[in-house]
């Protein structure tokens, strides 16, 4: 055979005709079925040999009216096609690349086409896509110049073909689409991705082949009359590239998709997404008022330990960060609305009209609300996309479906979360959020969202007003809240606890109106009182005050997060009616309601200082003892004087006399604008008349009358401590002194000298506490001032002097004969003289007056001492004794020798006779001989040898009758 | 100097990561499209001619109208590649050498992940004085 050809091969005008051997040689291959590669060889020998012929006979004959070029190109092509496998792929190359070449000298643009048609199919068969898309893109461009409407269709659809090798290819062409997917859910676990596969994610990004191919595209399809091809490539452009376009190609890219849209049936969907760049932002935490908290059937008090207790509702100890939504667990309730906010960013120069957009999910089981947004030039918006889900299942929101610039389009947030990863390791062109000024966002993943049955829903409201409850410093008043049940479950089970600061503000909260009200029906609503008290504003924040006080002004203090927090948990039924009950393991959830009792404490009425004053009042002399009132009334030996009790704390009784009277002194200041009425009581303890039952309770508890203090006034407030002697000095209070004295040594003696002081502490404190100081201002406010503080500090230095009593305590008194006849004497008198009251213990002048001191010892010793009687006129000059003495006496007046038993009263007695009737005061006192340590330490005697001095209180004694 | 030139890296993971047009030629648009398409192309060429030859220096692989493509591929398979229309084949070896050199000093920095762009302004300024040196 291949002699024959060798015969018949003449040059010039039998290259055909070898051709065609070539072809028969082909044929002949093919139907082998096998490459023989000697036959092969020659296949490749006799085409390039006719190949150089075609070659040869160009250039000898250039004149030649047929080109033999094309036959040149011809044969090329053909024995590229022979050739064209993987292992040639050399030689293939260059026998195209040769072809390639002579497109130049063709001139027929048609031949042209044609050529690079056959180069770009042989390119793509030998897998050199980016040859064969190179090659289609110049037979997109031949087409592109002529200008009919079929020829732009054939470069539209060319250039579609080239769309993969670019990288740029519609997502609707994009078959598998998998590199997202896959990338998808390393990304979210991880959050750091290899860097290799992070680059391979932006693969070839030869943007300016892209944006070329994207217009020629575009220019094609309008040309060609496709609006949705046209749309599809305007939309991949303006995403993918709007950074290297300018604002002017920007809007021109934007008036092409609306164009487009014109020319497209309404609901047009299309795969590629334009604009805006959507991306997730978050999902807000359910409002407080319908947290959801999960249930441990197992525990009866499920609501333990859900919350955290501190002062902080959410810590970063407690369970789960609540912004940490990749690991967190949704919720969602069935017939609840739900709200997802995310971000769209416009990036470009143009206003961005997002017709609507809502979430878009493919479960089937959520209504989305579409929404419509405007988003300016170079801006992005948080938004909130919300929905309701409507069966129990899951959720997954892989993004948001929107209609813009007349295409429904579906933009996934997957897609922005890798360009934003992109761009965070340089790899893509731009972040669109952050040249809109958007602050960089954490990634944000989808998290696991479940769809639960319906729950109760409990809905809170103050009522009375849902703003601040205004309360002066220490007011008490009780607040109603009310319940109700606005879900469709009832409320089965409820619990309240209390969170937040200044917790003890509430004294009270009526759990079992709550609980006497359950099961709470939908709909129902149950009020309940919650009593308040408000807290000291001084101690919450010191520069408040201050501030306060320099501005002038009652300023108000609603600070958030200094109130309290009523938390009230609650749950439906176990299982819902209707549905079967499911395994244990999901029992429907609780939800927490949180109430906040917005507080806001206003500046009242404040304590300046608490002083203590003493007095002494002369006690008038009379038949009677002046009635010392004990702490104890059963270890004392006389009995009250009830009738005058009462108003003996008010009024100074002058026949009762008064013994180092002590006052407590409160004062008081009024900041406000309002006017305050305080009321001073102090609690008898242990209402003393148990032999008395006539004296109602009331007594038990003596209230001075009400001190009013008008806006920005102070006022004083005289408490009288008479009430608060012991009736026994005793060792025991001065633990030091005896136990440096060594006589009374022993375990047993500190132990109950620690015990006593501990019972003085006491006794101490049940003082102050039985010290009330309340208020009322207006009609509804009133409250306790807090000043157990105060009166211990004022307290603190002369505690001792109050509560302990003098060792010796003297009385005086008139003697029976001498008091019958002076009230004798007086009877008559009282109209004249006007002054009833007084003239009780009245002395005649000129008279032999007979009067006895009574001298009690109160402590647990005998007392040796000496004392003398002193008996001074109004001037203070002594009376008995001297030249001008005006008082004649008989008996012993002075160092008087006596002995007292421990606790016993000793009688003395001695008459007076009084020759100018006046005033006169009668004072007995006392040097105590061998002083013991207690006496000592009561006496506040530095030196051993010092003399201890006791004085009785003076006594007055009005001397009536003519001089 | 070359009246056209058109340099490109392109990484392995084929991003371009450098790009400049470095022919004395007067610059057009179209033009600086239709290199980089060339070059593009060529890679399809680059992928198998890499292996089969140790040389880092392919010489002339590909060509189109009168532009040729010379490749230098590093070790890393970072494909180093020139568009010109001169045939200058020792001037563009030593081009790609001493450009080899300054880009593994790019990625000695730290700072600098491999695979993403060259945006060092020094490293360009080096680029375009070897360009006028050996092309």
């Amino acid at each position: 055979m291949l002699l024959v050809c060798r015969c018949v091969f003449v040059y010039s005008w039998s290259i055909s005709c070898l051709s065609f051997i070539c072809l028969f040689f082909h044929v002949q291959i093919d139907r082998m079925g096998q490459k023989d590669p000697i036959l092969e060889e020659e296949v490749k020998y006799r085409y390039n040999n006719v190949i150089s012929h075609y070659r040869k006979s160009f250039i000898q004959d250039n004149a030649q009216r047929v080109s033999p070029l094309s036959f040149e190109l011809e044969a090329t092509l053909k024995l590229a096609r022979f050739l064209c496998r993987r292992e040639m792929a050399k030689e293939v190359v260059e026998l195209l690349t040769a072809a390639a070449d002579g497109a130049k000298s063709l001139i027929d643009a048609s031949d042209r086409l044609i050529l690079y048609v056959e180069i770009a199919r042989l390119f793509g068969t030998l897998g050199y896509h980016r040859k064969a898309a190179f090659f289609s893109r110049q037979v997109a461009q031949l087409y592109l110049q002529q200008e009919n409407g079929l020829a732009a269709i054939s470069a539209m659809q060319v250039l579609a073909m080239t769309t993969k090798a670019y990288r740029v290819q519609s997502r609707a062409s994009d078959s598998k689409h998998s590199l997202p997917s896959e990338i998808g859910p390393s990304h979210a676990d991880g959050g750091k991705m290899h860097h290799h596969s992070v680059v391979s994610l932006f693969e070839s990004q030869w943007s300016t082949l892209q944006m070329v191919v994207l217009r020629e595209i575009l220019m094609s399809s309008v040309r060609a009359g496709d609006p949705l091809a046209a749309w599809s490539a305007a939309a991949r452009l303006l995403r993918c590239y709007y950074p290297l376009i300018t604002p002017a190609g920007q809007n021109g890219l934007a008036t092409a998709l609306k164009n487009s849209s014109e020319r497209l049936p309404s609901g047009t969907r299309c795969a590629d997404p334009a604009l805006p760049f959507i991306r997730l932002h978050s999902f807000p935490l359910q409002p407080s008022q319908m947290d959801i908290i999960k249930r441990n059937p197992a525990r009866e008090d499920w609501w333990a330990g859900s919350a955290p207790s501190g002062p902080f509702i959410y810590t970063p100890f407690s369970k789960g960060e609540p912004n940490d939504t990749s690991k967190q667990e949704l919720i969602w309730i069935v017939g609840e609305p739900v709200q997802v906010l995310v971000e769209l960013a416009n990036p470009c120069g143009f206003d961005l009209m997002v017709e609507s957009i809502y979430l878009s999910v493919h479960s089937g089981n959520f209504d989305a609300f579409p929404i419509r947004v405007n988003l300016p030039p170079n801006s992005s918006k948080v938004i909130t996309l919300s929905g309701i889900p409507t069966s129990v299942g899951h959720v997954t929101i892989p993004g948001c479906t929107v209609h813009c610039f007349g295409v429904i389009t579906e933009h996934l947030f997957k897609d922005v979360d890798n360009l934003l990863h992109g761009a965070a390791q340089g790899l893509v062109l731009s972040d669109p959020f952050r040249c809109c000024g958007s602050a960089k966002l954490r990634n944000v993943s989808v998290p696991h969202i479940s769809v639960v049955p319906p729950l109760p829903l409990l809905v809170s409201r103050i009522v009375g007003g849902d703003g601040a409850v205004i309360l002066y410093e220490g007011e008490i008043r009780d607040v109603w809240i009310s319940l109700a049940n606005a879900g469709t479950v009832p409320v089965e089970q409820a619990h309240i606890s209390l969170s937040g600061k200044n917790q003890d503000a509430v004294i009270s909260v009526a759990y079992e109106t709550l609980k006497s009200a359950l099961p709470l029906k939908p709909g129902a609503e149950v009020t309940l009182p919650v009593t308040l008290k408000a807290w000291q504003l001084g101690l919450v924040d010191p520069d408040n005050a201050a501030g306060k006080s320099a501005s002038g002004s009652t300023g108000r203090q609603s600070k958030d997060g200094i109130s309290p927090i009523l938390l009230i948990h609650y749950t439906g039924p176990l299982t819902n009616p209707g549905e079967p009950p499911e395994n244990g393991s999901s029992v429907p959830p609780g939800r927490r309601l949180v109430v906040p009792l917005h507080i806001c404490v206003l500046q009242g009425l404040s304590l300046v200082k608490a002083r203590l004053l003493s007095m002494e009042i002369p006690a008038h002399i009379g038949e009677n003892l002046p009635k010392p009132v004990r702490l104890d009334n059963g270890s004392t030996e006389e009995v009250t004087i009830s009738e005058s009790k009462a108003d003996g704390l008010v009024k100074i009784d002058p026949f009762r006399g008064s013994w180092g009277l002590r006052f407590l002194e409160l004062e008081l200041s009024n900041p406000t604008d309002v006017v305050f009425e305080i009321s001073v009581s102090v609690q008898l303890e242990n209402s003393s008349d148990v032999d008395n039952p006539s004296v109602d309770q009331d007594a038990s508890e003596l209230g001075y009358p009400k001190t009013r203090i008008d806006r920005d006034y102070s006022a004083r407030v005289l408490i009288p401590l008479e009430h608060f002697k012991l009736p026994v000095l005793d060792g025991s209070f001065f633990v030091k002194d005896s136990q440096a004295d060594g006589t009374s040594s022993g375990r047993t003696l500190s132990f109950s000298d620690k015990t006593s002081k501990a019972e003085l502490n006491a006794s101490i404190k049940n003082l102050i506490s039985r010290i009330k100081l309340r208020w009322q201002s207006g009609r509804n406010s009133s409250g306790e001032l807090n000043i157990k503080d105060a009166i211990q500090a004022a307290l603190q230095t002369s505690v001792m002097d109050i509560l302990l009593p003098d060792p010796l305590t003297f009385g005086f008194k008139l003697s029976k004969n001498g008091a019958g006849h002076a009230a004798k004497l007086d009877s008559p008198k009282e109209s004249n003289v006007q002054v009833p009251s007084t003239s009780k213990g009245s002395v005649l002048a000129h008279d032999m007056t007979p009067m006895e001191v009574l001298v009690r010892n109160n402590t647990m010793e005998m007392i040796k001492m000496r004392f003398s009687i002193r008996c001074r006129d109004v001037a203070g000059a002594n009376c008995v004794e001297g030249d001008k003495a005006t008082v004649l006496w008989s008996g012993v007046l002075s160092g008087v020798t006596m002995e007292v038993p421990p606790l016993q009263e000793v009688k003395h007695s001695f008459s007076l006779y009084f020759l100018v009737p006046g005033e006169y005061t009668l004072v007995a006192a006392a040097v105590i001989d061998d002083p013991n340590d207690i006496l000592r330490a009561r006496a506040r005697s530095v030196s051993s040898n010092e003399p201890i001095f006791c004085r009785g209180p003076p006594f007055h004694v009005r001397v009536i009758g003519t001089a | 100097m070359a009246s056209t030139a058109c340099f490109i890296i392109v990484s392995r993971n084929d991003i371009p990561i450098y790009e400049a047009e470095v022919g004395s030629a007067v610059k057009k648009e179209d033009a600086a499209q239709q290199h980089q398409f060339i070059l593009h192309a060529a890679l399809d060429v680059v992928q198998d001619l890499a292996w089969t030859t140790s040389a880092m220096f392919l010489k002339a692989i590909d060509r189109f109208n009168d532009l040729v493509v010379s490749v230098y591929v590093t070790a890393g398979h970072t494909r180093l590649m020139l568009l010109h229309d001169s045939r200058n084949e020792d001037g563009i070896k030593s081009f790609f050498q001493e450009v080899h050199e300054l880009y593994i000093k790019v990625l000695l920095n730290p700072l600098y992940l491999p695979g993403s762009r060259i945006t060092s302004s020094h490293f360009d300024t080096k680029v375009r004085a070897l360009a006028r040196k050996y092309l």
